[in-house]
């Protein structure tokens, strides 16, 4: 089954679907008291009254697991303190669309489901009570767990009602509880895990240990499509703790990149993490470096340069805008190049897997375990029925965790051994041999009239479409010609990187935006009011994904407000302002910086965000990601990025692919806008604004044009 | 194994009689024998401070320090760090903040912390910055971080 048909199944069907799945359709024979209920697949509740929130989303640390519960304690009114919460297994069956995580739909997604599903179950439970009591259910209520008598003081816990709610059938209708009565839904709760982290008892799917665990590191082809020739390992055995080596046999990348890829490999299996590592470099292997042997980013960026001279075709044309181009010879051309990335997770990619011949057991922190034990029933031919994927808890995923390569090589080595396997990647196997956010060019060019007045605008890039993720929110025509590719497949396979690829397009359309403004002696923030208050609503509802049209009022009121909020225009002596705004599927954000030049360097003082992701579930991590957001985008675009030379990957580890630190991080500030709308994503909506904001704060300190990123050395 | 890589260690007050190669990153001994998993592994050079424990007292890079160098230090992980409550006082101001996002980093970012608050009652912006740039964070807890040790600075007082 297509992932999208399921979701639309279940999405028509709402919670009532999920729910009479598990409402037994005979009710004559009341179950045993001592059995716990799932009265959907959200939720577990014991006799001893102990309530399990079953969460089908990944914990990243983007907070998702507390949102979705601070949700089930509000709608099935129980103390969000004694509610514990379980990641489910991966389960297309069960859960659809709504497990594997990514594009900042984790909350937005569930918000209805989860909420129809838990009034279910709060209702059924009144029924059960009133059934008990003999009284309608009309003249029952429930609160923190119990069901209570109006008329009297006559109660009874969820728990008690168990045996009798599991043979009643769901009410055919059930009334969501207001946003006023919300308990927790709108404040900020620290959740149970952030106890547990600062202990340092959070469970990481590195810290799996098992019964005759085999520990296993492998040395992957440096460069990408490159074989395996041969390997002397004559050394790496000798290496007290070696118990096997062994070729890894490579997996093609699939229509879907997210699935595939293993690289060519030769793992070495040992007693501890550590001998398999060390033992590692001991290995003597034999590339066969193949087409890409010769080939540099320098190259790629050529390439795609080259095809901009080609004829262009159309892709989608708004208002136009083809023929406006066409009609004035009066033109402006900006090209931006945005540079390799990778994810660089703070958990180095691991997973441990057992396959037991007609079994296998996958641990994982991933962002796909219902894509991944799909991926592995295609790779090994066992059924679905037959894996079992659980889901970890992941130091970071920011879209790398949503390709299964890394649970493919488990589950490969432990197909050969039939023992558990633990997998774990050095920090320069992440760096070196992974996936990579690609390397972008991205160009825009616009008309002129007579008067010079902008006709139109046209983007030709590494962009394929404009879509909801790559949103294009403004008045002026637009024309998206046909995508940029690389010449004989990509240089480097692709990952997702938080934000994807919003972060190439939103750096050359706002850098481009502010180029237009200075054309016409505008003010950059001037600017854009004027683009967008023209500008109409636009339809993006064509992927199942997208939640909502695009609303430029709603980009103009965010892009008002930090106007206000970053003092626009009055920062004071020395401080200079960029600004950018993007939506981010139905998410909306604006962002100032503030810097200097000090000795001819950049410095930033200030990052000021207003952000509208309708209803705030949770401000504290809200917040957080926004925050997280900013320094991930500075990092991008300060730092050193990915580059490449003869097919290998430069970089290595945190020394030279070096992350924004604690001292480079300026003050953020940021404002999250009241919204009843429905929440709609926080995780990615503030990264692509963030290089834009700093290159147009950068020209206005500098009047220097930076098209380049990473911004080489900072000095001007 | 032969007898001659019979050690033994000292950490969170405790004696562990281990048997490993001696060359072996105490990192490695914590997290893979001793199974004490709060101690995290992320760079394996000393470049990201994930693997932080004190060591008689000092912040070190776990994942750098061979386990037959040690031998007579006390070593202290998150595990230990709280001596006689549930959670020490920066433990207490991670918390009270809201610090961690995925947490990964957390364990090392709490033990440089700790260092600094033992060393230091009053730390200034410039004394964080030196006490904390060594430890990464890839989800971009950095301004938290900051107010949760000015806020531990504060309740020691």
């Amino acid at each position: 089954m297509k992932r999208r048909d399921f979701f639309k199944t279940t999405s028509l069907a709402g919670g009532g679907l999920l729910i009479s799945t598990f409402i037994p359709l005979s009710c004559n024979v009341p179950a045993e008291q001592s059995v716990s209920w799932e009265p959907n697949f959200f939720l577990r509740i014991d006799t001893n009254n102990k309530i399990t929130f079953i969460c089908s989303r990944t914990e990243l640390g983007q907070g998702t697991s507390t949102g979705l519960a601070m949700i089930v304690a509000d709608e099935l009114l129980i103390d969000l303190e004694n509610l514990s919460i379980e990641f489910a297994d991966g389960a297309l069956e069960k859960y659809g669309d709504f497990q594997d995580t990514g594009g900042s739909n984790g909350i937005r997604l569930l918000w209805n489901p989860l909420r129809e599903a838990m009034a279910v179950t709060r209702e059924i439970f009144i029924m059960a009570a009133a059934q008990i009591w003999d009284m309608e259910p009309k003249d029952c209520y429930s609160e923190q767990g119990l069901v209570y008598d109006k008329s009297n003081d006559r109660k009874a816990t969820y728990a008690s009602l168990i045996y009798l709610a599991k043979t009643l059938p769901a009410p055919f209708e059930v009334k969501l509880r207001n946003a006023s009565e919300y308990k927790y839904i709108g404040k900020p709760v620290i959740g149970k895990r952030i106890k547990t982290i600062v202990q340092g008892k959070y469970p990481y799917g590195i810290d799996v240990k098992l019964p005759n665990l085999v520990y296993a590191a492998i040395e992957r082809c440096p460069v990408w499509e490159g074989k395996l020739v041969s390997f002397n390992d004559k050394k790496a055995r000798e290496f007290p703790g070696v118990i096997d080596v062994m070729e890894v046999p490579s997996t093609e990348i699939q229509t879907s990149d997210f699935k595939g890829g293993v690289r060519p490999g030769v793992a070495i299996l040992a007693n501890n993490t550590w001998v398999a590592l060390e033992a590692k470099k001991l290995l003597n292997v034999n590339w066969d470096l193949g087409p890409f042997a010769e080939k540099s980013d320098s190259d790629v960026e050529k390439e795609l340069k080259e095809q901009l001279k080609k004829p262009k075709t159309i892709h989608s044309d708004f208002n136009n805008a083809s023929e406006l181009l066409k009609a004035s010879n009066k033109k402006i051309v900006a090209t931006y190049v945005s540079s390799y990335q990778a994810n660089a997770c703070m958990e180095p990619l691991n997973a441990t897997a057992y396959h037991r011949g007609n079994i296998i057991e996958i641990w994982a922190g991933s962002q796909g375990p219902a894509m991944f034990r799909e991926r592995i029933h295609e790779l090994t031919g066992l059924p679905e029925a037959a894996i079992i994927s659980h889901n970890l808890p992941s130091g970071g995923g920011f879209g790398r965790r949503f390709h299964s390569d890394y649970v493919e090589e488990a589950v490969l080595i432990s197909q050969k051994i039939r023992l558990p396997v633990k997998v774990t990647w050095s920090r320069e196997d992440t760096i070196t041999t992974s996936k990579y956010h690609p390397f972008c060019v991205d160009s825009w060019e616009a008309s002129f009239d007579k008067n010079n007045k902008i006709m139109a605008i046209g983007y030709q890039g590494t962009v394929s479409n404009t879509n909801g993720y790559r949103p294009y929110p403004y008045s002026l025509p637009m024309v998206h010609f046909n995508r940029l590719t690389e010449n004989s497949g990509r240089l480097l396979p692709r990952s997702s990187w938080r934000s994807v690829f919003a972060h190439p397009w939103i750096l050359s359309l706002e850098c481009f935006i502010d180029e237009l403004a200075a054309t016409q002696k505008m003010d950059a923030l001037s600017f854009r009011f004027e683009l967008l208050k023209e500008a109409k609503v636009i339809e993006q509802l064509m992927e199942v994904w997208v939640g909502d049209n695009l609303y430029p009022k709603k980009l103009l009121r965010t892009l008002e407000s930090v106007q206000k909020k970053s003092n626009w225009g009055n920062s004071g002596d020395g401080i200079f302002q960029g600004v950018a705004c993007a939506s981010y599927n139905t998410s909306y954000c604006s962002l100032v910086f503030d810097i200097s030049l000090v000795d001819d360097m950049i410095k930033i003082h200030k990052a000021t965000a207003v952000v509208d992701c309708g209803l705030i579930i949770n401000p504290s991590k809200v917040k957080a990601q926004i925050e997280g957001s900013i320094i991930w985008g500075l990092t991008a675009a300060l730092k050193s990025g990915i580059t490449v030379k003869k097919g290998r990957v430069v970089q290595s580890n945190f020394h030279d692919y070096n992350l924004l630190r604690i001292d480079e991080t300026p003050t953020i500030q940021v404002c999250l806008l009241e919204s009843s709308d429905a929440p709609s994503g926080a995780g990615e909506v503030a990264v692509p604004v963030v290089a834009p904001a700093l290159l147009n704060a950068i020209y206005a300190a500098t009047g220097k044009r930076i098209r380049k990123l990473p911004v080489q050395n900072h000095a001007f | 194994m032969d007898n001659d890589n019979s050690m033994t260690l000292m950490v969170n007050g405790q004696h562990y009689n281990i048997e490993c190669n001696k060359k072996m990153p105490l990192l490695w001994v914590l997290r893979d024998i001793l199974e004490l998993n709060g101690t995290k592994y992320s760079c394996g050079i000393g470049a990201c401070g994930a693997c932080t424990v004190h060591l008689d007292g000092q912040p070190v890079r776990s994942c750098s320090i061979n386990v037959d160098s040690i031998l007579d230090k006390e070593i202290t992980t998150i595990e230990g760090l709280s001596k006689n409550a549930e959670l020490d006082v920066v433990q207490q101001a991670w918390l009270k903040e809201d610090v961690p996002q995925c947490g990964y980093c957390q364990s090392g970012q709490i033990m440089s912390a700790a260092w600094l608050l033992k060393t230091n009652k009053d730390p200034s912006d410039k004394d964080i910055d030196e006490a904390m740039s060594g430890n990464l964070c890839r989800c971009g807890t950095y301004l938290r971080i900051r107010k949760a040790i000015e806020n531990a600075a504060s309740s020691m007082q």
